[in-house]
């Protein structure tokens, strides 16, 4: 997990326990970050972590999640993962 | 036998027909590699034997058909065309296969050298195959682009998920072929499965590794706000899943065993509804027309068959051999048969009626067809070519035609050496000579099975350099075989072939050559109560043909008597009988009586001498009937009182004491209650051989 300036960037192969400490981290700071990077270089290892991204864009809809907002994860492990999260 | 012990026998026997087909069809295979339908035949047959040898804890077994049911599957998910060297693989994988089963029931430590290599070539090219992306192709339209269209059309998130799911069914379906399935299954954890150590991710990884088309929907209308939100529940209210697999209903099942059952739902996709129409009002005549022209799929939905012990068949046609007696019993009985009356005499007819069709009835459960047999000698052929580097054809005839199942298991064996003997030593050693002697490069190899006078003829033919009698005599004059001043029909020239330890071959190879080889087939073949026939013309080819009783249970007899008993004579040797005239008939010194038959002096044999019967019956053979027959030593003409008739006899086996007189082969209960012996002729032979000229 990396913050730079309003930016911050978590990588995609975070495990459920990491996701509990980004979820401790950004709580109090949400209001500070303008973008949430998602790093794709490895696997995903919870869909905790896409909850927690929508719930955080759910929160603050202005919030950058470039991640989130392509709808769609291709991998090998998982195949092919679209999910919809508007209002 | 516990039950335990009852049910692992059924999976070897059952393992035992699996790698059996399997052998044959990979070969198929292999001559037609765009065959996917076959494929996935081989690929069922290899799970179904990976599931069998884990369950009963064949580890060695079970470990190689995995990873090679992974790469099976692979190729018939994919239908990527084959490269020559992994369709080599393939067959070797196979060899595997059948190497470790032994293993593994003989419970042998060692693995075959082979299994090492291959297991590590299987994994290789799982490994080359699944780095190429196969499934996770990229999406046709974003979800941006899919989300701003829904807007446009103002369509509820659930409703654009919804959309999305049946653009993916259709998907899925435009991919789908034989052997696969498209399957929507919705996943609805609760929101502790993280803290059971579920997570969707699991089951999307599980069906990625069995999947071609694999594409899941997050609902993730009921996420909350940060302030609510706890990283260790679930929020995900449901996952929809699109799975293109080959996976049964019950394997997917499997995936999902330890959730709850409200937490996974899986629906199997039919066909679109349309073509369902289609079929439903098409008339009923050509919906038949269509079931019966659709081929062994939909006949093997129609046909039920049971395994059946066959020691149990045996047991059925021996009580159908006593029926058969008792029945000859009453319709030959005089004192029945002086009865005059016509309900008595019509009940005996229809008696003997119902008695012949369960006999057929009963023979036909024992008669398989060769088929299955001839199969398997495409691989012989295939493996015997490439060793000899000779181009060879084969020709399959007959291949439908029924035999005894008993004489099925013993006739693999022969079979293969008649054939690696063809190759290896009937055709010319290269397409040159062949072309100097204006044949084909290509060597050809016939394999046929047919029925001729009541018997199975299985002949092996080849167009080769045809057997240089010159030498086979050459050969057998110098191994001592023969004297050299015997007048020898080629049929007896050929058989010197057949003779233990002769071989003309100059260079032993290991495929044949050893002299070992077909004496054995010609004991096996007899074994069967069969005999083989050689023919050849140099330059031309050789055939060798195998003719076999169609049972082992019942053979087709001639009834002789001789001063006062009844033997039978198998009908399969006897090659002609007649009166002889007194001219004919001639004695020497010392090597007893012959018989000259077209230039040809026959030692004449006795029956009442051989089993010292009454010698006040003695007669002049001129007086009788000579019974000539065929026999491994040469012909021998059978002095009997007279021909009493011809039929097929149930064949009884002697007690041990009889058993010791080699003379007998066993014994029939006639009609009218009689036991008759039946003559073992080639043991005849010996008694009369001192007085051979």
């Amino acid at each position: 997990m990396e913050f730079n300036g309003d930016i911050l960037t978590i990588d995609m192969s975070i495990s459920m326990e990491e996701v509990a400490e980004f979820e401790e981290f950004v709580r109090p700071r949400i209001d500070y970050i303008e973008t949430i990077e998602v790093e794709e270089e490895g696997a995903l290892r919870s869909s905790a972590l896409i909850s927690l991204l929508v719930s955080l864009k759910r929160t603050k809809p202005e919030l950058k999640i470039p991640f989130l907002e392509k709808g769609v994860l291709v991998s090998q492990k998982y195949g092919t993962i679209h999910w919809i999260c508007h209002d | 036998m516990t039950k335990q012990e009852q049910v692992k026998a059924i999976f070897i026997e059952e393992a035992g027909e699996i790698i059996e087909k399997l052998d044959i069809d990979i070969i198929r295979f292999e001559e037609n590699c765009g065959d996917f339908n076959l494929l996935n035949e081989i690929f069922r047959g290899v799970h179904t034997l990976k599931g069998n040898a884990n369950a009963f804890g064949f580890t060695r077994l079970g470990e190689f058909v995995h990873h090679f049911e992974d790469v099976l599957d692979h190729y018939r998910n994919t239908q990527e065309s084959i490269e020559d060297h992994n369709l080599e693989l393939f067959v070797g994988s196979v060899d595997v296969i059948k190497e470790v089963m032994n293993c593994e029931l003989d419970a042998i430590a060692t693995l075959p050298q082979s299994y090492d290599g291959c297991l590590e070539k299987i994994k290789n090219l799982i490994s080359i195959k699944k780095n190429k992306p196969s499934f996770t192709q990229e999406p046709q339209e974003s979800a941006a682009e899919l989300k701003d269209l829904a807007l446009e059309f103002g369509l509820s998130c659930v409703e654009q998920q919804q959309n999305s799911i049946e653009r993916s069914i259709k998907d899925a379906q435009a991919k789908q072929s034989e052997g696969l399935s498209v399957y929507k299954i919705d996943l609805t954890l609760d929101s502790d499965c993280y803290k059971r150590g579920f997570d969707y991710l699991l089951f999307l990884n599980m069906l990625a590794q069995k999947a071609l088309l694999l594409e899941s929907f997050f609902n993730m209308e009921g996420i909350v706000e940060i302030e609510s939100f706890k990283s260790g529940e679930n929020y995900i209210g449901k996952v929809s899943v699109v799975v293109l697999t080959s996976l049964s209903r019950s394997e997917a099942d499997e995936f999902f065993e330890f959730l709850f059952d409200h937490e996974y739902e899986i629906n199997l996709i039919t066909p679109p509804v349309v073509e369902v129409m289609e079929a439903v009002v098409k008339p009923s005549l050509e919906v038949a027309k269509a079931a019966a022209d659709s081929g062994a799929s939909n006949s093997m939905s129609s046909k039920s068959t049971i395994r059946i012990d066959t020691f149990k068949l045996d047991e059925l046609f021996d009580s159908v051999g006593e029926l058969v007696i008792a029945q000859n019993f009453i319709a030959q009985n005089d004192k029945i048969r002086s009865i005059d009356d016509e309900s008595i005499n019509r009940t005996i007819e229809t008696l003997s009626k119902i008695t012949k069709r369960i006999q057929d009835r009963v023979m036909s459960l024992r008669m398989v067809a060769i088929k299955d047999t001839f199969d398997k000698m495409k691989r012989v052929v295939r493996d015997t070519s490439k060793k000899t580097l000779k181009e060879v054809h084969l020709i399959v005839q007959g291949e439908d035609t029924e035999i005894d199942k008993t004489m099925i298991d013993s006739l693999s064996d022969p079979l293969i050496h008649i054939i690696r003997n063809a190759i290896d030593h009937g055709l010319e050693s290269d397409a040159d000579e062949r072309i100097r002697v204006g044949k084909n490069t290509n060597g050809t190899v016939t394999l046929k099975a047919f029925h001729k006078s009541g018997n199975i003829v299985i002949s092996v033919s080849d167009d080769g350099r045809g057997i240089n009698k010159e030498r086979v005599l050459a050969k057998a004059i110098e191994r001592g075989v023969i004297s050299g001043d015997e007048n020898l029909s080629d049929s007896q020239i050929f058989s010197l072939i057949m003779q233990p330890g002769f071989s003309t071959a100059e260079a032993i190879s290991d495929l044949s050559g050893r002299g070992v080889g077909l004496d054995v087939v010609k004991t096996s073949i007899e074994k069967l109560r069969g005999k083989i026939e050689i023919d050849s013309k140099e330059g031309e080819g050789t055939t060798f043909s195998m003719v076999l009783p169609l049972t082992l249970a019942i053979i087709d007899g001639m009834l002789v008597r001789t001063a006062g008993e009844i033997y039978i004579i198998p009908t399969l040797s006897v090659v002609e009988s007649f009166r002889p005239e007194k001219e004919i008939v001639h004695v020497f010194k010392e090597k007893g009586e012959f018989v000259s038959l077209r230039g040809q002096y026959i030692p004449v044999m006795r029956l009442s001498d051989v089993f010292n019967l009454d010698a006040a019956k003695r007669i002049e053979p001129w007086e009788g009937i000579l019974v000539c027959v065929e026999t491994e030593g040469g012909r021998i003409a059978i002095l009997v009182d007279e021909l009493v008739g011809r039929q097929q006899v149930v064949i009884k086996t002697l007690g041990k004491t009889l058993a010791m007189l080699k003379e007998i082969s066993g014994g029939a209960i006639l009609g009218n209650g009689d036991i008759a012996l039946i003559l073992n002729v080639d043991e005849l032979r010996p008694l009369v051989e001192v007085a051979h000229v």
